[in-house]
């Protein structure tokens, strides 16, 4: 896998995983799941 | 301010988001997002898939998410209404005819094509499944022979698991949104996570099983699907993928979200929820699918091989070289079952959806109840599934996908990105975006709602009609034998579309639109949408 792989990789996986618990920790501590 | 008390609603904010990430993930998830992903320039076609995703996908779904609890608090939950009262226009609710038929045709196969998932999970846990998996040819003719297109698998047994598999799908709906559909996606999402980890960490693990080709190992997989070549990035075609991708897997463009979303209260937020329903949709099909299929193809095919297969399709690649692929491993027969399991788990969360708008249009519109009203969408469903598993053979469901899976998805994306940007018009959309938020869009998003995503889905809708439905009209490649079923099966979808537009028509028979003050009195007071 190359560099550019990698950064793909990484910048896709962890902008989505970023988002979900951005989104699960606002509807938590809102007491709104 | 009008309220619908009789219909139902969500019993919860996880339980909502469960089910409209239910109803977006299904079999593209796991098969069509990574044969796309590296056959468009591998780690690069992410690169339009999330542009498309930001300018078509999320707009989109807001647009259903809003409009749908828009259309809810009115007491209608099928988009020919919903867009009745949105735009206070007789005419336009005519278009929203495509919510109801296309989900229902969509169901009328996808129900079939999910029962043999079901057959093939029994099959794996037989040790029939891995008997005929030794290779290709072999696996192909026990697929063959299970849809009944070749001697050598019972068919009764086929049917079975047809029959099995639809019922199922019926007692969610009959058990109703928050007792039915709700519950089903609280127990059977995180059960399709945890399948789906099991199988990832099993191909993660994999290593370079063949001594004799230490290429062919797992990172080279993950590297096959992710090393981007950008000098694809020139090619339109790829971004019409991408952007094709991602319409496909947001389950937008076809009405279920709008009436997932009419189950919502008044005060529910929708940025939010439909944000998370994105988030575990991206997280199924980006980093969970997309380190399944590709990394282990190509561990046990290799990069020659891995094209051949790639060829065929995402279909042969889920049901026929995944088998394959299981068969070199150790307990091998375990992880296929594991596989057709959480294939017919994504495929049941989203047919159910797929049942819904019918079932409420029955429901909301003629005051049924909700069991008629199943019993109702449940004998035309039973009798059109026949045809089309007669039709098998003579691309009845080619022809079915193509009119209910793409065309019509695109043509009612199109005219709902429309209706909400300019007839319902961008300021009503925003209070409305944003009445009851939690979190707020960027102002961006104003420009991109109304002026952007139409204009995306315009150039995707002439697009398609140029390059797949002109062909499709001609009959291009289809046999002079099945020429007469395919014209049978478009006679019968105009007649549906003709049936459906007079029960709209029936059903609006002096009704009155409601009144221009309604919006006044649903955004008096609110500061934030002032």
């Amino acid at each position: 896998m190359t560099i550019g792989g990698w950064v793909l990789l990484v910048v896709s996986w962890g902008a989505i995983i970023g988002l979900a618990a951005f989104c699960f920790t606002i509807m938590i501590r809102g007491g709104k799941l | 301010m009008p309220v619908s008390p009789q219909r139902e609603r969500w019993g919860s904010r996880l339980g909502v988001i469960l089910a409209v990430a239910g109803s977006a993930v299904g079999l593209g998830n796991f098969l069509r997002f990574p044969v796309q992903a590296a056959e468009n320039g591998g780690g690069a076609f992410l690169i339009p898939y999330f542009i498309s995703l930001v300018l078509l996908g999320i707009p989109l779904m807001l647009t259903e998410w809003t409009l749908g609890r828009y259309g809810g608090i009115h007491g209608y939950g099928t988009a020919p209404s919903i867009f009745a009262v949105a735009t206070r226009n007789h005419y336009l609710k005519y278009f929203g005819v495509i919510g109801i038929i296309g989900p229902t045709i969509i169901f009328i196969w996808y129900t079939y094509v999910e029962s043999w998932l079901l057959g093939f999970a029994f099959h794996a846990m037989t040790g029939a499944l891995m008997e005929a998996a030794s290779d290709g040819s072999s696996m192909q003719a026990f697929l063959r022979s299970y849809q009944g297109l070749a001697e050598g698998h019972p068919f009764l047994l086929t049917y079975f698991f047809f029959l099995v598999t639809f019922f199922v799908n019926f007692w969610v709906i009959f058990n109703g949104v928050r007792g039915g559909i709700e519950k089903f996606s609280k127990i059977t999402m995180p059960v399709l996570f945890v399948l789906g980890f099991i199988i990832m960490a099993r191909v993660i693990s994999l290593g370079a099983p063949d001594p004799d080709q230490p290429g062919w190992n797992v990172l080279n997989g993950f590297g096959y699907l992710w090393n981007p070549d950008f000098s694809r990035l020139r090619d339109v075609s790829v971004w019409m993928a991408a952007a094709g991708q991602v319409f496909f897997t947001l389950s937008v463009g076809i009405g279920m979200i709008l009436t997932y979303a009419s189950y919502l209260d008044r005060e529910d937020d929708v940025v939010l929820s439909g944000m998370t329903s994105v988030s575990l949709n991206e997280f199924t099909e980006v980093i969970i699918a997309g380190s399944i299929i590709i990394p282990a193809a190509f561990v046990f095919m290799g990069p020659t091989g891995l094209v051949e297969i790639a060829k065929g399709g995402a279909f042969d690649l889920g049901f026929v070289t995944m088998p394959q692929i299981f068969s070199h491993m150790k307990a091998g027969g375990f992880f296929a079952f594991t596989w057709f399991l959480m294939l017919f788990i994504a495929g049941a969360t989203s047919s159910v959806s797929m049942l819904q708008p019918a079932v409420a249009f029955v429901d909301d519109e003629f005051k049924l109840g909700r069991h008629k009203s199943v019993l109702f969408t449940g004998i035309f469903c039973f009798i059109a599934c026949h045809g089309v598993i007669i039709g098998l053979r003579h691309g009845v469901l080619d022809e079915l996908d193509f009119w209910s899976g793409t065309f019509f998805l695109v043509v009612l994306g199109t005219v709902e990105a429309v209706i909400f940007g300019w007839v319902f018009g961008i300021d009503r959309a925003w209070a409305e975006i944003h009445h009851g938020c939690d979190i707020r869009l960027p102002l961006i998003f104003r420009v991109v709602i109304k002026y952007v995503t139409p204009t995306f889905l315009v150039v995707l809708l002439v697009t398609w009609t140029w390059q797949q439905a002109i062909p499709t009209i001609r009959m291009d490649g289809v046999s002079p034998e099945n020429v007469p079923w395919v014209l049978g099966t478009r006679l019968i979808l105009v007649a549906i579309i003709i049936a459906v537009v007079a029960l709209v028509y029936v059903a609006w028979r002096g009704r009155q639109l409601p009144a221009v003050e309604t919006d006044r009195t649903l955004y008096c007071n609110e500061e934030d949408e002032a």
